[in-house]
């Protein structure tokens, strides 16, 4: 294999990973618990910041020659900014869900997500001091390049295994979460909630939970793909970005793990990630907007035809020891014990 | 102070365009319960539209009006061709949200495509200034608001004293029982459609008329704040919107001249997200708690 399709296939390899981590993060949130998170790419952001800020080092004043300004700049060794990455999407996930979480109906949730992420932006842009602003970080050092001596190509497969550790590590977790018991629960939240809360589940810690849970995965993700690109401004992450795993996680079938990963092979890597390498036509712009309205399409082709995605989630049923155990307790009631 | 009373000035500009934008956007929202994000995003094709037609070297008045009449037509085809079939196919809430930023993405790149990355303006007469009480107003700010008061105007009469007024809210605070009285109420939406169309293509046009430039986003980045009025006013209240309008135009130009210029909008931002957390009983109003759809 040529070295040019060996740095193609393992780039793809490396995007497709981040995308599938955010897109379980967010079948977490979305298809497993209900919630309708249109600031998901905050999450993301927050990560990628971050394990920028955490490996850039301290900033360095404009008149010894540094270009960017931040907050909180470090040098912390490898796996570190990756974790620390995790952790600030689950404190930005609580922190929003501690307000945000509320009774609403649907499309206002989403609406009030929406405007959190449009705030997000805003911040992020006009507060310069915060992460660079409108021209966001850059030149963030890959993990682990000084310390292995390694070709170009052989530090992108590197990289790519390093994903592929990181998002079998997070299936890990989201599996462990939708096949236990938590899972069912948060699923009997998501179908009926009154029913949930009366069988005296806590229906706001649960969805708490789910969406702190999200954040994690989301910042991580963050975290691989700003390692992997080595800059991040607010253009990456603007909320029509959220539409796209949104869409992702319909077609490829939410609350089923398995299907998330295909959608998320489907919709960003190929329709996003993989274009980036045909060749340019027409006038500047015209790809990134054709791409934009295949992705609108497709959910509505979707939502249309496959609501359920391309690999529906499985119906749970449980005959055996309901079953078994209506009849015990109606044997009992005829019995007049 | 000295910056204080053009900021007024500036503010009642942008409420009457956010007073036409929402009263459009409240009004299809309350009698049909669609949450429509493409909103931004048909003022912004009808502004297009207007372009076009000034380039002719047509007057913009009758751009207006041309805007006007593409966004009313093709609010009623969105609805006709896409939203209701997916409302009858099953949708509910949150699909209708997808599908709705489906549309705007759809349309907003779709113009991008068209048009290119570039920067827009209408072609009309350079417009002399003028000032009263302490305000400067161009004659083209001066229009606006004279537009905005008589599309009110009319909007007033046509909810107060006409039978389809009527009509729009007995079907929007309950469909049902309106179909039931012998409500026509599929052409009630209908017409509720255009109308709302009609004054998102107007508030498209105006909303460009008042700027020295625009682009294929800048109908979406108007979205939040019309959304903002029409929550603050109370979903599918006309008349909420309008006093909406006037708090958050004038209360966005003034952070603008007081805080920075960047955090305009991050005042509507924040007055929506408050009410919607805070008050979702205000909101959902008896309207909107009616009819309520699982999500």
């Amino acid at each position: 294999m040529s070295v040019a399709w060996q740095f193609y296939i393992s780039t793809v390899l490396i995007y497709l990973g981040v995308d599938v981590i955010a897109c379980w993060g967010l079948n977490l949130q979305f298809g497993v618990a209900g919630l309708v998170n249109f600031a998901y790419i905050i999450f993301q952001a927050a990560g990628a910041y971050t394990a920028s800020v955490l490996t850039l080092g301290p900033a360095k004043p404009a008149r010894l020659g540094g270009f960017q300004q931040y907050i909180g700049g470090a040098h912390w060794p490898f796996p570190l900014p990756i974790l620390a990455a995790g952790l600030v999407g689950g404190l930005l996930a609580a922190v929003v869900g501690g307000f945000a979480i509320r009774r609403l109906r649907s499309d206002y949730e989403a609406m009030v997500m929406l405007v959190v992420s449009l705030i997000a932006t805003s911040v992020a842009t006009n507060q310069v001091g915060l992460v660079n602003g409108p021209n966001g970080l850059a030149l963030v050092p890959k993990p682990l390049a000084t310390l292995v001596n390694l070709s170009p190509i052989g530090y992108q497969w590197l990289f790519a295994g390093l994903t592929v550790v990181v998002a079998a590590s997070v299936y890990w977790l989201v599996h462990v979460v939708t096949s236990s018991p938590l899972g069912r629960t948060l699923r009997a939240v998501r179908d009926n909630e009154q029913a949930a809360a009366a069988l005296g589940k806590n229906v706001t810690g649960l969805r708490m939970l789910a969406f702190v849970l999200g954040g994690v995965i989301a910042g991580v993700s963050g975290a691989i793909l700003v390692e992997f690109i080595s800059a991040w401004s607010p253009g990456s992450w603007l909320y029509p970005e959220t539409f796209v795993y949104f869409t992702a996680v319909i077609v490829g079938g939410s609350g089923n793990n398995f299907g998330v990963m295909v959608g998320a092979l489907l919709v960003p890597v190929a329709f996003l990630e993989a274009t980036r390498f045909v060749p340019q036509f027409g006038p500047p712009g015209l790809i990134d907007a054709l791409q934009w309205i295949i992705v609108g399409v497709l959910a509505l082709v979707f939502l249309w035809f496959w609501p359920r995605g391309v690999i529906p989630e499985r119906r749970r049923r449980f005959p055996a020891a309901g079953e078994a155990g209506v009849r015990r307790s109606l044997l009992r009631m005829g019995s007049g014990r | 102070m000295n910056t204080l009373v053009p900021a007024i000035g500036f503010g009642i500009v942008t409420a009457s365009i956010l007073a036409v934008a929402g009263v459009g956007f409240t009004l299809q929202f309350g009698v049909t319960n669609i949450l429509n994000l493409a909103y931004g995003d048909t003022m912004t094709a009808a502004a297009f539209v207007a372009y076009l037609v000034t380039r002719a070297g047509i007057s913009v008045w009758l751009a207006l009006v041309a805007g006007a009449a593409f966004g009313a037509v093709f609010s009623v085809l969105l609805n006709r061709g896409i939203y209701t079939p997916f409302v009858r196919h099953g949708t509910r809430l949150f699909g209708m949200i997808i599908v709705t930023i489906a549309i705007s993405l759809i349309l907003q790149n779709g113009l991008l495509a068209g048009f290119g990355a570039n920067f827009f303006s209408l072609t009309m007469a350079r417009p002399s200034s003028v000032h009263i009480a302490g305000m400067v107003f161009t004659t083209v700010q001066l229009a606006i608001i004279a537009i905005a008061v008589v599309a009110m105007l009319l909007i007033h009469v046509l909810l107060r004293y006409t039978k389809l007024g009527k009509a729009m809210r007995a079907t929007a605070t309950d469909p049902e029982l309106a179909r039931n009285c012998g409500i026509a109420t599929d052409r009630v939406i209908d017409l509720a459609w255009a109308i709302s169309g009609a004054l998102c293509g107007l508030a498209g046009v105006i909303l460009v008329m008042n700027v020295t430039a625009f682009t294929d986003t800048t109908g979406s980045q108007f979205l939040i704040p019309i959304v903002a009025v029409a929550v603050l006013g109370g979903i599918g209240q006309p008349y909420g919107a309008m006093l909406g309008a006037l708090v958050i135009g004038i209360a966005s130009e003034l952070a603008a001249a007081i805080i920075s210029p960047d955090y305009k909008d991050v005042v509507a931002f924040v007055i929506l997200v408050i009410v919607l957390l805070a008050r979702p009983q205000g909101i959902l109003s008896e309207i909107a708690t009616r009819k309520e759809v699982a999500a």
